[in-house]
């Protein structure tokens, strides 16, 4: 019946709020209930068509209640699909307040193809999650993102993403999972301070170690 | 309880029992025979997002001497059952609450708003505090023992709705936190 597709998408988002990372997209699903909003509108134009705007639900009350089950089941379906998308966009948001470079990762891995076999498991879920967005939620991120690049550039002084767990030392080892290019750091290679890298970290490039 | 909230939009797709009051010819598809009109007085299960609006709107008197009704009346569903009732009564621990409907209480308070059922608003009440118990019990052992306390209790916890799996799960890493920070206290 009407409303069984929305309310998949809506099992869909009940998984994906327990998940770490963002499941695919679900095209298909999110298309197929569209459309039956779109055959509902379609239904109850035809159903008042022969009263040429001047329905009146006294009259006849069959058809009545049939428009108010058409109006309810689009009703329905407008919750079920707003839910799915707010769901998806709330889990974005967080990814990048954490620091996940969400579109960068997707975009280095169509570029070279070869991700590192050793990747850490963050690395993975970040790179997953990323070819799972539809290209308004890719449009949506990056956006975001901007907004709070220019929120955060506000303060100088204090990285507004930056990590809450006092560190143990001001300088930690760690090993580069991916080739990022040349980076200067102020004291050297691998035994770096620890607030210089927490984003190469974050982002995946490199691997703190204990 | 918002919008957006999965939990109440998967507690608005639960199904009462409706019947309808009225012949309608376009709506056989609900009880899947789209061929044949819906005859007034045929029994259906319709989503709470669909009934209870059905059964609140109210429709006009055909003839002046008949009462305002509406399009359906709504009953209790099989989860709110006098079975089911007096098996709380008994022993809220021993029914799988999960089993009669995944939002259990959801669907309760939704159906209270609508009825006026002193008795069942009381068993309900008593359930969830005896339960609840019960529940920070289990999720206390299983916080300090770093699994999820697979084992014991595996019945009971098998059988928790929504709004109970959600207690555990507070309950559980409140207790693995309190442990955590008390080793980190023992450390300095």
């Amino acid at each position: 019946m009407h409303g069984d597709l929305g309310n998949k998408l809506v099992q869909q988002a009940k998984r994906t709020q327990n998940l770490a990372h963002l499941p695919p997209y679900q095209t298909e699903l999110v298309r197929a209930v569209t459309r039956e909003v779109r055959d509902l509108d379609k239904d109850v134009a035809a159903l008042l068509e022969p009263f040429q705007g001047s329905f009146h639900p006294t009259d006849d009350q069959a058809v009545a209640c049939t428009l108010l089950v058409n109006h309810l089941s689009m009703r329905r379906n407008k919750r079920c699909l707003l839910a799915y998308h707010h769901t998806r966009t709330d889990k974005l948001e967080k990814l990048v307040w954490k620091g996940y470079d969400v579109v960068d990762l997707a975009g280095q891995q169509v570029g070279d193809g070869s991700v590192n076999a050793g990747g850490a498991s963050n690395v993975a879920n970040g790179d997953g999650s990323m070819n799972n967005l539809s290209p308004q939620e890719e449009d949506y991120v990056r956006q975001y993102s901007d907004l709070l690049a220019a929120y955060k550039g506000q303060w100088t002084d204090i990285d507004l993403t930056g990590s809450l767990e006092p560190p143990r030392d001001l300088f930690i080892d760690v090993r580069v999972l991916k080739d990022a290019g040349e980076i200067q750091t102020e004291y050297g290679q691998f035994y770096v301070r620890q607030g210089d890298v927490e984003r190469l970290i974050a982002q995946g490039y490199l691997q703190k170690l204990s | 309880m918002s919008y957006y909230d999965i939990d109440a939009i998967l507690t608005d797709a639960e199904k009462v029992p409706c019947k309808f009051e009225l012949d309608v010819p376009e709506l056989g598809y609900l009880d899947n025979n789209p061929a044949q009109p819906l005859k007034s007085g045929t029994t259906i299960g319709l989503p709470l997002w669909l009934a209870e609006l059905l059964a609140l709107a109210n429709r006009v008197p055909s003839t002046a001497d008949e009462d305002a009704k509406s399009f359906v009346s709504l009953n209790l569903p099989p989860a709110l059952s006098n079975e089911v009732m007096s098996a709380l009564k008994a022993d809220p621990r021993a029914v799988p609450l999960r089993d009669q409907s995944h939002n259990f209480y959801g669907l309760g308070t939704r159906m209270l708003d609508l009825f006026e059922e002193k008795e069942i608003c009381a068993v309900l009440r008593r359930t969830f505090v005896t339960r609840a118990a019960d529940i920070a019990l289990h999720a206390g052992k299983a916080g300090a023992t770093d699994d999820m306390g697979v084992g014991a209790g595996e019945e009971f916890l098998r059988g928790l709705e929504e709004w109970e799996r959600k207690l555990f799960k507070k309950a559980h890493d409140g207790a693995k936190g309190t442990k955590e920070w008390m080793e980190g206290v023992k450390k300095h």
